[in-house]
């Protein structure tokens, strides 16, 4: 804020102030270093060794993972190479599916949380703690319950066929819907937290300030109140696109073998003997790339947006 | 004749609560004439706000109507009133530039571009800030933001401006160049203001008229001088400046006339409102800056003998309280000359006087 210009030229305090804050910084360095560089750094030396028969790896350089990504050289690797679409189809299929579980996500969680941060402050802790409750049921269980939800002999459809509004059932599991639906309600209390927070802090006096100035309900949402919390959107967005992009649980279990996601293809590499580790790498390194340029050309984009703001 | 911009009639607001609803706003009635500078005054919590909000169309009229310009808007949401209000923290909006904030009624209003790029340069130029245009308002000073704030409140032409305490943000030079800045803005544009303060030294200095209220009540309308020269009242005497109270014994004379006297010292003699029928207890209030001091030593007539009991030097001024027998302290204030004439200390005997036309009766 303007006019409150801390003291300067006292380099000495910054210097302590800045050297605590190093040391302050130190656990969540190490952890992060631990925890994501190290495994990171793993898994981009191993896609670049050879496959060992009984998973593993064979500490010889090659790029045999990345070829079997991208090129088809046929059956037998005698055939002029050619683009493999296989891994290309199923990021393809894991993007539109990430992206509509955000879109989704999106249009009920941004009410939900509209609803929460309005609600009395009393109430408000609450609701939140409603939407932690799914937490304490481990995901596997309750994408499995899912799947014993929505199959064909599941408690749905036979309601619905009690009800005589439908005379076979409704082919649910092993769908791209029930992959929807299993990530929507996997990554949902993503999209309302952050929101939410953002919500609660926005002033409503703006909205006021916005219906004295000749502005309507719908036109204040859209115009004043969206853009004033986007980082909360954004940030909702973000937290459930990249986790649904890897979900393997869904896809598995609710999906089937045509609901293939990137997920479940990594997954497939490193489970059992069967598995190929350097092209499961291979294939976390392509999709870690990606998501990299994606969150680049986003960060770029807002501090051009931003211009001089601080 | 001046027309009348807003009539507020009979307006009543109880905000419900399951045990202690609060009525901020008992019944008040009044008038806001065309191209007025009107200033609601009053105490924290006295419903200035409330009535403001209700204007303005963000709270709804438990009992009453507002009528602008002879209709009545008391059913019109916000949007629909051709009603600008500039908010306490300035509520820009943090997303959108000085223009767009400026031109944001203009455009929503569906006004044609060109419009809309005219008056918005002309508003920024009003507030002498054209060269702020393309800035966020997290970008600006306090005082900057307050310019913007009024000057987006203006674009649009409303037909009544409402500010709630748009001062009370900024540190007092601020405070004090803008009000003559506010002023001024609202002689340019011809736009009738009503200005909601605490303050009484600016709704003194800035008003045309002001509104005195009290506990969901108007206590009094006048011009600042009416105001402060004939308050109607013990609280609005107290409220606006300062007020000595002084119990006297009135005793009738010649018509509706009244002899008074405090302390058996005579101290004039006054009209009343009606004739007197015997002796009796009324409440005068004589201003502090009215009271004249002299030392004990001077033969001063119908002098109120009274004791020295605290002294400030205020710089401009020198402040006294003087301890009176058998009666509360009484306040004087003085102007400070080049002769040091005000020079009494704590515990000095001292004789106080003041004329008669500096007795105010007040009604009860
Ligand atoms: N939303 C509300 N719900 C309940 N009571 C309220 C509400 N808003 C105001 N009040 C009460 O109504 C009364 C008048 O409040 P109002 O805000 O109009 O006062 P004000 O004159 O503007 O005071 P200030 O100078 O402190 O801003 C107060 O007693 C206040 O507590
Ligand atoms: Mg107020």
């Amino acid at each position: 804020m303007a006019g409150m210009a801390s003291p300067k030229g006292n380099k000495a305090e910054a210097s302590i102030v800045d050297g605590r804050l190093g040391i302050l910084l130190l656990p969540s360095w190490v952890v992060i270093g631990i925890l994501l560089v190290i495994p990171v750094l793993i898994m981009f030396v191993y896609s670049f060794l050879t496959q060992d028969f009984r998973g593993g790896v064979i500490w010889t350089f090659t790029l045999e993972a990345y070829d079997q990504f991208f090129i088809d050289r046929g059956l037998f690797g005698d055939e002029p190479a050619q683009l493999e679409w296989t891994y290309i189809l199923i990021f393809w299929r894991s993007f539109l599916q990430a992206f509509f579980a955000m879109i989704f996500c999106l249009l009920i969680g941004f009410p939900t949380a509209y609803f929460m941060a309005t609600s009395p402050p009393k109430s408000r802790s609450f609701l939140l703690f409603l939407v932690t409750i799914p937490y304490w049921v481990n995901l596997l269980i309750r994408t499995v319950s899912m799947k014993f939800l929505i199959r064909d002999t599941g408690p749905i459809n036979e309601w619905l066929m009690a009800f005589g509004m439908i005379d076979e059932p409704i082919r649910m599991i092993n769908t791209a819907f029930a992959v929807q639906l299993g990530l929507f309600y996997s990554y949902l209390p993503f999209m309302v937290l952050p929101i939410y927070a953002s919500i609660e802090r926005y002033n409503f006096v703006l909205s006021e300030a916005a219906a004295d100035l000749y502005t309507g309900r719908w036109t204040t949402l859209f115009k004043v109140l969206i853009p004033t919390v986007k980082p909360g959107i954004i940030a909702g967005c973000i937290l459930v696109f990249i986790p649904s992009l890897g979900a393997f649980l869904a896809p598995d279990l609710l999906g089937g073998a045509k609901n293939f996601m990137i997920g479940s293809l990594v997954e497939e590499q490193f489970k059992g003997q069967a598995g190929d580790w350097p092209f499961g790498a291979a294939v976390s390194m392509i999709l870690l790339t990606i998501i990299m340029i994606v969150l680049l050309f986003y960060a770029r984009s807002q501090t051009n947006s931003a211009g001089r703001g601080h | 004749m001046t027309k009348t911009a807003l009539f507020i009639d009979g307006v009543a607001k109880v905000y419900p609560h399951r045990t202690n609803p609060v009525r901020a706003l008992k019944g008040v009635s009044f008038d806001i004439l065309d191209n007025e500078f009107f200033t609601l005054l009053g105490p924290s919590g006295c419903g200035k706000t409330t009535l403001l909000r209700i204007i303005a169309g963000f709270e709804d009229i438990t009992e009453g109507h507002v009528l602008l310009y002879g209709d009545d808007i008391s059913s019109l949401a916000p949007n629909q009133r051709p009603v600008n209000t500039v908010f306490q923290q300035y509520a820009l909006f943090p997303h959108l530039t000085v223009f767009e904030n400026v031109a944001f009624g203009l455009r929503r209003l569906n006004r044609d571009a060109d419009d809309i790029k005219q008056r918005t340069t002309a508003m920024l130029e009003l507030i002498r800030m054209a060269e702020y245009g393309d800035r966020k308002p997290s970008e600006l000073s306090g005082g900057q933001q307050q310019r913007v704030a009024l000057a987006r409140a203006l674009a649009p032409s409303p037909k009544v401006l409402l500010l709630d305490e748009p001062l009370s943000a900024l540190d007092l030079k601020l405070r004090q160049a803008m009000r003559e800045e506010l002023k001024s803005i609202q002689k340019q544009t011809g736009i009738t203001f009503v200005f909601v303060t605490h303050d009484q030294e600016e709704a003194l200095a800035m008003s045309d008229r002001i509104a005195v209220m009290s506990n969901g009540e108007v206590q009094q309308i006048g011009s600042p001088r009416e105001i402060y020269n004939n308050p109607a009242n013990h609280f609005v005497a107290n409220f606006i400046g300062e007020a000595n109270i002084l119990e006297a014994t009135a005793t009738p004379a010649a018509g509706k006339k009244a002899k008074l006297t405090f302390n058996n010292i005579d101290i004039g003699t006054v009209e009343l409102p009606q004739k007197l029928d015997g002796e009796t207890n009324i409440s005068v209030m004589v201003r502090p800056e009215h009271i004249h001091l002299s030392p004990a030593s001077a033969k001063t007539k119908n002098a109120i003998k009274g004791r020295v009991k605290d002294v400030s030097y205020l710089g401009t001024d020198t402040q006294a309280h003087i301890d009176l027998p058998n009666q509360k302290e009484i306040l004087v204030r003085m102007q400070n000359n080049a002769l040091e004439t005000n020079s009494f200390d704590v515990g000095d005997d001292v004789h106080v006087t003041f004329s008669e036309n500096a007795i105010r009766l007040l009604e009860d």
